[in-house]
């Protein structure tokens, strides 16, 4: 388990730096690839198996494929020369270290230790093996249609949005100038 | 197992961080959404984590409306750098900002 932990967020770390390093837009978002698939990975260290299909599916099967087709349809000009060694870069390279500590040391007090140095903070009623008994399928499903309703329905709402908005801003028409 | 979660939420600031310096570094706006994507990620990661922590469903439930909330957003991002790139400007970042002025 540590091992595939390991692998997977070495992984996930590498694809990431791809993305911002990368010269090319093409190669930033075959890191993105990987970094999304290395997270779905880790999504099912996590027993979310749910989420780390959804992740495959909509991720790198839709997201990274419109990414492709639109960096496909622009490219010509589209290129960015980065030098890594640049000011912006280093002052980038610090940034990054100085928000890792933070939200880490953040994020890592909603952990309590016990005693006997095991992490205990397992008080609801979705026990990984209550859940994979149940189906993990379905218990995100019976969540979501019942709990979260109301969410799942304003999701939906959103979508239309966006998918509205995409359509009429790609319409051809006169640009104002 | 259960002895891995720093790990993952130590994972998930550095992948979040990243995507930020990412975003503020690089002026390829294409790029500059695939680090959004990576922010986005970064706090699914954190999420998925605490619900198995917590061994509640609110934060997977939760991190599939935020796999949601990216997608629509990267369909009209995409339409809006397609848009810009169409009305003939060079797609970087610091030469669109006309309309700060």
């Amino acid at each position: 388990m540590t091992v595939i932990f390991g692998i997977a967020a070495v992984l996930a770390f590498l694809g990431a730096l791809g993305v911002v390093l990368s010269q090319r837009t093409l190669y930033s978002a075959l890191s993105l690839v990987l970094n999304m698939v290395s997270l779905a990975v880790l999504f099912l260290l996590l027993d979310a198996q749910f989420l780390a299909a959804v992740q495959i599916i909509v991720y790198a099967g839709a997201v990274m494929v419109l990414f492709v087709f639109i960096i496909a349809l622009l490219s010509p000009g589209a290129e960015e020369r980065v030098r890594p060694l640049e000011l912006r870069m280093l002052l980038g390279g610090v940034a990054a270290v100085v928000f890792t500590v933070v939200i880490g040391r953040l994020t890592l007090n909603g952990i309590t230790v016990g005693p006997g140095g095991r992490f205990h903070g397992g008080i609801g009623p979705f026990a990984p093996t209550v859940v994979n008994a149940h189906g993990q399928v379905q218990t995100v499903g019976e969540q979501l249609f019942t709990t979260y309703l109301l969410p799942f329905e304003v999701t939906s709402l959103l979508l239309l949005v966006a998918a509205v908005g995409a359509v009429y801003l790609s319409k051809r028409r006169r640009l104002v100038a | 197992m259960t002895g891995l979660f720093p790990g993952f939420l130590i994972l998930s600031a550095g992948l979040f961080s990243v995507g930020a310096v990412g975003v503020l570094v690089r002026r390829n706006p294409l790029v500059v959404f695939m680090s959004i994507e990576l922010m986005l990620n970064a706090a699914n990661l954190a999420l998925i984590t605490f619900a198995r922590y917590t061994q509640t469903m609110a934060g997977q439930v939760f991190a599939l409306f935020v796999i949601a909330v990216a997608a629509s957003e990267v369909v009209v991002g995409l339409a809006l750098i397609t848009g810009v790139y169409r009305s003939g400007r060079r797609l970087d970042l610091d030469e669109l900002s006309e309309m700060s002025e």
